[in-house]
């Protein structure tokens, strides 16, 4: 009997050490996350004052190259595209972003709304203490998750982006941009269809729309290049078209899928590289993309 | 069931609160009703086999011992090695020997119909038939006594947290363990529940963590630079070592804590400065059968050099083919078989070269550890590789350096996490290597004294309580929790 009260004792005491070490570490790894500058991190410390802010998943990080979009409109810009970031992650997060900043003259958007819910859902628990929106996005694929990280805190902070918040601790993240060219087994294949958008995106897309009108604040809808332009493409474009002009009759899906045609200009099939990013942007500033338009006098 | 899911932290407890609440042949039929439904937690249909093997070994054993004539106990340890390697060879092997005999054929020009069945390999098959396998071979050579308790043999068959990927624990250490009734020790709890912690870090934070930067690499090595092929297939050494030696911890850990003893699985095997020492610190239970019952069955080494290169090589083919019904499992096993004939060949030469230039011992070890790691991972490429033609695709982008820049890596985050952890694990094992500190002793229920290999973080119940709070806040912050299996589940 002594040597199972000693176990029990002995149990509590070590529920007691976790439960302590979980909350100060966690806390202590918190101020790390906090002062990163890290996109995420920036967004929710606030203070940010950027003219244009960029949305879009990996194809809008590797298209919208922040430094050069600087350097052509003389704008402050802040790029919140991210790797495999869904529309409906995009909206919740711009929505934060306009939460805790300043609101931007312009939003452009890479609108091509093809990546499922679950890619990047799985990472938001890091952000989630600071945000009930990407809390409810997580909550909602991983209800279990959720409640390991209302139970120990240090759960919340095993992701790729808090380990993106360490490398950018003291480093922008802004001119993340691929660098390599295309291998050249990509280029010999032919040019297939690309997926539909999907639903649930495209319907995010409209409320993105709808809250940004609401706020006067610009918006551009635009299709990064693609190498080869994909055969579907101008019926994927026309479908996005359709459906955002429900939220705004007057919006128009940029179709740039073609505008950037040499491969050594790509990374790979679907996302440009810095040479391929500044061609596009060029061509973007060229045709008025980030040209913001005095408000109409009343 | 596995050891990192959901539903084994659910069975854990009720399975103690049980344990401890039962004795004698109550507690014996607990554990084996207990240890069957997390055996059919998987797929019920396999207890039937399991039961199956159990039940025949058990009956040839006593056949064995009653057994006076030697022409009928040879055929009736042949029977016993016949039933237990038929299982393993229909379960496990039938597939691979139609298709490789169809391309032997193919290969003669011979014609070749190629009739595969869908078999499902039952999880844990190749552990319980070398089990099972051992002790009947025992009896016959009557070094142990026949088991005439059948719920005591099945228990010890079935018992789970060595039933699915070992250690193969044999009878002769484990039965007289089943005849006692254990009674609740704190220090062993405590002792059990420190080498769980510490297998959970080494799965769950380390293993897993590495797991998809090795699986990226192995299956696009062409998308790779020699840099980033070669740091892959340095985390697969360090991946199917902690995932093995983590499982191994957390059933030897897990037997401790109910009172049994299982010795130990791996010792700091990379720290080895020979083959054979290699042997002797990685899968200790395989390695000491695969001794035991084929490599001095053939003659171990007292037939002169060449036989003993021979004897060698056949066993380690074999040990090689025990892993999976695959070629590039044998060339893993003949590749070991060559780096331990080898050693034998150029022992002496290096002895006599180290000695005539007085090269201080710390500096050769040091080489020694050097070379045996990167020679093992060299034979983990085909281990490891799904096929010849994949492991030549990694070796090859290996040797042509091309590319070796930094910034063709991708997960550079990751692979420093990994590559952090695996630095603080053989930080930890290296000091065990100080002296007076390698062993420490601890009583059973029985008051006999056990040696076990310990750490010196773990000298009392508070620095274990540390210990053990460390390894859970590392496996929040580091853990994978993508319910991967056990890489020698599929063994």
């Amino acid at each position: 009997m002594a040597g199972r009260r000693r176990a029990l004792i002995w149990f509590a005491a070590l529920l007691a050490l976790v439960c302590a070490g979980d909350r100060i570490l966690a806390w202590a790894l918190d101020q790390v996350l906090v002062r990163s500058q890290f996109r995420f991190s920036r967004l929710y410390r606030g203070g940010n004052d950027a003219g244009i802010v960029i949305l879009g998943d990996s194809r809008g990080v590797h298209s919208f190259y922040q430094p050069e979009i600087e350097k052509l409109t003389g704008l402050r810009t802040f790029n919140l595209s991210y790797n495999s970031m869904s529309t409906r992650i995009a909206e919740a997060v711009l929505r934060d972003y306009l939460d805790h900043n300043r609101a931007p003259r312009l939003v452009v958007i890479e609108a091509t709304c093809t990546i499922p819910e679950g890619a990047l859902a799985g990472e938001l628990r890091t952000y989630a203490s600071f945000s009930p929106r990407l809390a409810a996005l997580y909550a909602e694929g991983h209800p279990d998750g959720a409640l390991m990280g209302r139970l120990f805190h240090l759960f919340s902070l095993n992701s790729e982006f808090y380990l993106e918040a360490l490398h950018y601790w003291n480093q922008s993240d802004q001119d993340w941009i691929n660098r390599s060219t295309m291998p050249a087994s990509l280029r010999t294949e032919p040019p297939g269809g690309w997926a539909q958008p999907r639903p649930e995106n495209v319907e995010a897309l409209n409320r993105i729309v709808t809250l940004l009108r609401q706020r006067g604040i610009e918006v551009r809808l635009v299709i990064a290049p693609y190498w080869p332009v994909p055969v579907n493409m101008p019926a994927i474009a026309n479908a996005i078209d359709v459906s955002v002009r429900r939220a705004d009759p007057q919006l128009h899906v940029l179709n740039y899928a073609g505008a950037v045609s040499d491969p050594e200009e790509f990374a790979d099939r679907v996302h440009l590289n810095e040479r391929g990013s500044v061609a596009l942007l060029e061509i973007l500033q060229r045709d008025g993309v980030f040209a913001i338009h005095p408000p109409a006098p009343r | 069931m596995r050891f990192n899911s959901l539903a084994f932290l659910a069975f854990l407890p009720l399975f103690a609160a049980g344990y401890w609440l039962a004795s004698g042949r109550v507690r014996l039929w607990f554990m084996l009703v207990a240890s069957l439904f997390f055996y059919a937690w998987w797929d019920w249909r396999f207890v039937f086999l399991l039961l199956f093997s159990s039940v025949a070994d058990f009956a040839l054993g006593i056949l064995l011992e009653n057994e006076q004539e030697d022409r009928r106990r040879h055929r009736l340890i042949a029977l016993s090695i016949a039933v237990n390697l038929g299982l393993l060879g229909f379960f496990k092997y039938f597939n691979f020997f139609v298709a490789s005999a169809a391309d032997l054929c193919r290969s003669l020009g011979l014609p070749a119909s190629e009739r595969t069945l869908h078999i499902v390999l039952p999880v844990g098959i190749s552990f319980y038939v070398f089990k099972t396998m051992s002790y009947t071979i025992d009896v016959y050579r009557r070094t142990e006594k026949a088991e005439r308790d059948l719920l005591r043999f099945t228990t010890f068959v079935v018992f789970f947290p060595e039933l699915v990927a070992g250690p193969i624990v044999r009878a002769s250490r484990m039965l007289p363990q089943l005849r006692r009734d254990h009674r609740f020790r704190f220090e062993q709890m405590v002792s059990g529940l420190t080498l769980v912690a510490s297998g959970y870090v080494r799965k769950v934070a380390i293993a897993d963590s590495i797991a998809p930067l090795v699986d990226i690499r192995f299956a696009h090595p062409e998308a790779h630079n020699a840099l980033s092929l070669l740091l892959g297939v340095y985390l697969y050494a360090f991946q199917i070592y902690c995932d093995f030696s983590g499982y191994s911890s957390i059933a030897i850990g897990l037997a401790r804590i109910f009172g049994f003893d299982f010795g130990i699985n791996f010792d700091r095997p990379y720290f080895s400065r020979s083959f054979s020492e290699f042997w002797t610190r990685w899968h200790i239970s395989l390695s000491s059968w695969l001794r035991d019952y084929l490599y001095i069955p053939l003659g171990g080494n007292r037939g002169g050099r060449w036989a003993t290169i021979r004897n060698l090589f056949i066993t380690m083919l074999l040990g090689g083919l025990w892993h999976g019904a695959s070629w590039t499992f044998v060339a893993w096993g003949a590749l070991h078989g060559i780096y331990l004939v080898a050693q034998r060949l150029l022992a002496p030469i290096w002895n006599r070269v180290t000695g005539a230039l007085r090269i201080p011992a710390l500096a050769s070890n040091a080489f020694l550890v050097f070379l045996i790691f990167h020679l093992t991972c060299l034979a983990w490429i085909f281990f490891r590789a799904s096929s010849f033609a994949n492991a030549w695709q990694v070796l090859s982008g290996i040797i042509s350096v091309h590319g070796p820049q930094l910034a063709g890596i991708d997960n550079r985050g990751r692979i420093v996490k990994c590559t952090l952890m695996v630095a603080i694990m053989l930080a930890f094992e290296a000091v065990a290597f100080l002296p007076k500190q390698r062993k420490a002793v601890f009583a059973t229920t029985e008051g006999e004294k056990v040696t076990v290999s310990a750490h010196p973080l773990e000298a009392s119940p508070a620095l274990r309580l540390v210990f053990i709070a460390a390894c859970i806040w590392v496996v929040l912050i580091f853990g994978s929790f993508s319910g991967n299996n056990f890489i020698y589940f599929q063994f």
